[in-house]
């Protein structure tokens, strides 16, 4: 009934067990990990928020370079009103909680997109109040949840333009509106809401594919020309600015066009948002990170998964905030980063910029050990 | 005249002449063409017909060869005749109607479960949660693994347990029956997503 | 040297080879046990570690030390006193209190069932029942003694003990073996013949319509049976994970403070086997719970999801004792735990109504064995073998 091979596992677990145990007192220095304060009081008025809030984050691998910086990121919050949807408002919370938690702080917190589920009016507003907690000060980016209810005209009511570069700290980032669609609602009659809800629709067939857009690229293309090619760059766009798999649009159609534009730069990483999972993929210069939602995971999908991706384990939805989460970004000295990953209720993995260098062969984060069920 | 004559039967002999020549000639060619292909053991012509399921060889011409019209014609109309001819021996009563009328309604069903998938509201669910949020094209449903262990249940459950587990619990909702026409067409929708996935009760 | 001094030789030889393998045959009689049908046989056995086998004699001896306050500094305290037959072998008391009335921050849990465990203790510390018995021998808040080693001299200044060591496990008391029998002793209290167990061997009238009421909530509503694992493969009523339910989380406010102790305590090596059973025990550290072993985020204020069966007898509830009836318990659950930053996901209010309370603690109460109401009724006396 119980196979042999059972018990030698549970044997194996045992002796694991037993060794690690005994090497408790002699601490590996590369398992360092910096303890986190709390942010007392933060927001605790607002709702029925718990107390206190706490982040253990691990930060430091001693093999590496102390990071110039570090940001934070908040992304996919998703939120429909409160009273239809208090999960996603207390996710979105939590989030902004972690954030203002770290210390030291982040030099700034990017908000990744799809702050609204429906582009709505109170959506929207309710997502800057969220967000106004923060204590960083915060980049805010646009998702497709976020335009196609109005294309966008209360987002920059709220949040300004959606294509902006800054630079900070001797690296240029830009932020970049790559969730634009091509006109498939005018010849179908739809109404602004059938057409949020049918860009909505990760598996809604009728839309467009997500591009960055001619004007997208002629504005990227003047912003690229003020920058020198040997200081690092990076980007903030919410698809993923690669082809993954086109049918959920995870997919920026002219990515082969924005990738050759950024082919010149010595350090080029993309931070994008969407596709609700860990997700790593490396194409010539540039490094892509995907960024955790609060609100929800998406399943990887069927087919075209980036190679160098470190899996999450699949969600247990009896967990409400399983395969969710937020994280932060440390940016190296010489460009590019590593990638944290604040799995709630899991541990957090950090995917580093040595992991891609040398193309997944060094510093590979530990995969969840068992076939995703 | 005469000598007019003379020239118009010349000529027709002459033609007559050269025609048989030709023939000759081709002949010989073909022969020759015949035994080299032939020797190649090259494949002949075989022509389906659309039922899908009846062949025929073709004597005498190869694969890539296009048969002169009447021949083509011929041979459909023959082809046909023996078609009837077989169906008249058929011992199913299903007709190719019949099967049409399954396969619609079939569709029709899995189009109804698609629009329930994404649809939180027909499903009674209450916080704006749809099926296709977690699971776009019914992807991590599995539908061909169950029955299987549910860690949420702690015990083997069907399909349809789970479908009742998503209502309740992320979506808020009140469980539907079993016989519910709303839980046909979700199976349904969630099943056609796996169509050619082998049966894999427990995996996933 | 003359044929019949040899031949005399060869017959006492002969005669001391005989006799001494009597004798291994008689130690070495293998234990079998007596499991009730709802615990697979094949589990309970793949769960005796292949380097502590099962024999009767091992297991009296065993016995013997799990009910001997020689154990403990000032001769007061043995396993017993903390982890009482009577109790369903867990204790009524609030926290454990070991010798001279010193208490631990924690609530013991009962033995039955324990080597079912993935890990042992509320936190998981211990890998296994051998290595968890010698942990509060020398826990100061618990039996007290200075060192293991001590624990073996005064073992030795017993021949009885001295003789049972040298048959059972061939050699003088050892710190390992004393562990090893006692965790033998431990695998024979298994427990699972309660009115529920006979309901599902097919005694409809087993359990009360409540209790039956009390199950189907148990397995919907009620959400219980996603942590409090059951069914027949693992019919112990825990999944045997960690779960912040946030239980402790408002009585300890500087919980962050304590946790960057921990973790700086890692920082300087300081962390091993001994200063975490103490630190486990040490009010304020011990609301950190797991996270004192793994040192995670994820682990804070997680403790392991105890056993249900006998539950009835093991009063008060949670890792602190801090909840007296299992109406507090159900309580407690029904606002959806206690809020902090760490609460698991899984644990939302419940809207159970008065009357769904009372079933479930109708069906908790039918996890009572028999045997362990025997025991806590003086009908049944589980005791050391000379007492």
């Amino acid at each position: 009934m119980w196979p042999l091979k059972w018990k030698k596992r549970e044997q194996e677990y045992r002796r694991e067990r037993a060794e690690f145990f005994s090497a408790v007192s002699l601490l590996d220095r590369r398992s360092f990990i910096k303890v986190a304060g709390m942010a007392a009081g933060v927001a605790a008025a607002k709702t029925a928020l718990p107390p206190h809030s706490f982040q253990l984050v691990d930060v430091v691998s001693a093999a590496q370079a102390q990071p110039a910086f570090r940001f934070a990121y908040i992304s996919d919050t998703h939120l429909y009103e409160r009273q239809l949807n208090e999960r996603f408002v207390k996710a979105a919370m939590r989030a902004v909680q972690d954030v203002n938690a770290l210390n030291p702080q982040p030099d700034f917190v990017l908000f990744g997109g799809d702050l609204a589920q429906l582009g709505q009016v109170g959506e929207l507003d309710l997502g800057k109040q969220i967000l106004s907690e923060v204590k960083a000060p915060i980049k805010m980016m646009v998702g497709e949840h976020d335009w196609f209810l109005d294309m966008g005209d209360k987002w920059k009511e709220l949040f300004g333009p959606p294509n902006y570069s800054f630079d900070h700290k001797g690296v240029h980032f830009i932020t970049l509106m790559s969730v634009n669609e091509k006109d498939f609602w005018t010849a179908k009659n739809m109404t602004p809401m059938q057409r949020m809800l049918t860009v909505a629709g990760l598996d809604n067939s009728a839309q467009s594919r997500f591009e960055v857009g001619v004007e997208g690229r002629n504005w990227l293309k003047a912003d690229l020309a003020k920058v020198p090619k040997n200081r690092p760059v990076v980007i903030f766009s919410h698809s993923p600015l690669y082809k993954y798999y086109e049918p959920w649009n995870f997919w920026t159609e002219d990515a082969d066009q924005v990738q050759a534009m950024l082919a010149p730069f010595r350090s080029v990483t993309v931070i994008h948002g969407h596709t609700h999972q860990m997700l790593t993929n490396r194409i010539g210069n540039i490094h892509f990170h995907g960024m955790l939602s609060t609100a929800w995971p998406w399943p990887y999908a069927p087919m075209g998964l980036p190679k160098l991706t470190v899996q999450m384990d699949r969600a247990d939805p009896f967990d409400e905030a399983d395969g969710t989460g937020g994280g932060q970004i440390s940016v190296h000295p010489g460009g590019y980063v590593d990638k944290h990953y604040n799995l709630w209720g899991r541990n957090p993995v950090v995917v580093s910029k040595l992991y891609l260098d040398s193309w997944g062969k060094q510093d590979a984060p530990p995969a969840p050990g068992f076939p995703s069920y | 005249m005469n000598k007019r004559y003379m020239k118009v039967i010349a000529l027709m002999m002459f033609a007559a002449v050269s025609a048989f020549a030709l023939r000759e000639a081709f002949i010989v060619e073909a022969q020759q063409k015949q035994e080299a292909e032939a020797k190649q053991e090259a494949s002949p012509l075989v022509v389906q017909l659309c039922d899908g399921t009846s062949k025929l060889e073709i004597e005498g011409l190869k694969e890539g060869d296009v048969m002169p019209p009447e021949m083509a014609r011929n041979i459909a109309a023959k082809m046909l005749a023996t078609v009837a001819q077989e169906k008249a021996k058929q011992t199913s009563k299903w007709t190719a109607r019949d099967r049409q009328t399954w396969e619609r309604e079939q569709k029709r069903l899995i189009e109804e479960g698609d629009k329930l998938f994404h649809d939180w509201k027909a499903l009674g669910g209450t916080i704006g949660i749809s099926c296709d949020m977690c699971h776009p094209n019914a992807s991590n449903t599995h539908a061909e693994t169950y029955p299987k262990f549910q860690t949420q249940i702690k015990k083997v459950a069907a399909l349809r347990d789970m479908v009742n587990w998503c209502i309740e619990n992320p979506m808020k909702g009140k469980p539907i029956a079993a016989d519910d026409p709303r839980m046909l067409a979700l199976e349904a929708y969630m099943t056609a997503q796996r169509k050619g996935v082998p049966l894999d009760p427990g995996k996933h | 040297m003359g044929n019949t001094k040899r031949l005399k030789l060869l017959v006492v030889g002969l005669a001391a080879v005989v006799a001494m393998a009597q004798a291994i045959t008689a130690q070495d009689r293998k234990y079998k046990a007596d499991l009730p049908p709802a615990i697979p046989e094949d589990v309970w056995a793949m769960l005796v570690p292949e380097d502590n086998p099962m024999t009767e004699a091992k297991v009296a001896l065993g016995r013997d030390l799990y009910f001997d306050k020689r154990l403990s500094i000032d001769n007061t305290v043995s396993c017993a006193t903390c982890h009482d037959p009577k109790a369903a072998f867990a204790e009524p008391k609030q926290f454990a209190e070991g010798v001279g009335g010193k208490r631990g921050a924690r609530n013991s849990p009962t033995v039955f069932n324990a080597m079912f465990n993935v890990e042992q203790f509320w936190d998981g510390r211990a890998a296994t029942l051998e290595e968890q018995a010698k942990g509060p021998i020398i826990n100061p808040l618990e039996m007290a003694m200075t060192s293991h080693d001590l624990v073996i001299e005064r073992l030795k200044k017993d021949p009885a003990y001295v003789k049972r060591f040298q048959e059972v496990f061939g050699g003088p008391p050892t710190i390992a073996d004393v562990a090893k029998a006692i965790a033998a002793f431990e695998r024979t209290l298994v427990s699972a013949d309660s009115p529920f167990d006979r309901l599902q061997a097919g005694d409809a009238g087993a359990m009360s319509e409540a209790a039956k009421r009390g199950f189907e909530l148990f397995k919907g509503k009620g959400r219980c049976i996603t942590c409090h694992e059951f069914n027949a493969s693992s019919p112990f009523f825990t999944d045997f994970k960690y779960h912040n339910i946030g239980v402790g989380m408002k009585a300890t406010a500087n919980f962050e403070g304590l946790a960057r102790k921990v973790q700086q305590m890692a920082q300087e090596g300081k962390l091993n086997a001994e200063s975490i059973d103490t630190l486990s025990l040490t009010e304020g550290f011990s609301e950190l719970g797991r996270f004192i072993v793994t040192r995670q985020p994820k682990d804070l204020g997680a403790f392991k999801t105890p056993t249900l069966r006998n539950v009835e007898l093991t009063a008060p509830y949670m890792h602190d004792g801090s909840q007296k009836t299992l109406r507090e318990v159900i309580d407690f659950y029904n606002k959806g735990g206690e809020p902090n930053p760490n609460l698991d996901g899984g644990m939302r209010a419940l809207e159970l109504t008065d009357q769904e309370i009372n079933d479930l603690i109708e069906f908790l109460n039918a996890l009572t064995g028999d045997r362990a109401r025997r025991l806590s009724r003086g009908e049944e006396v589980i005791g050391p073998s000379k007492p």
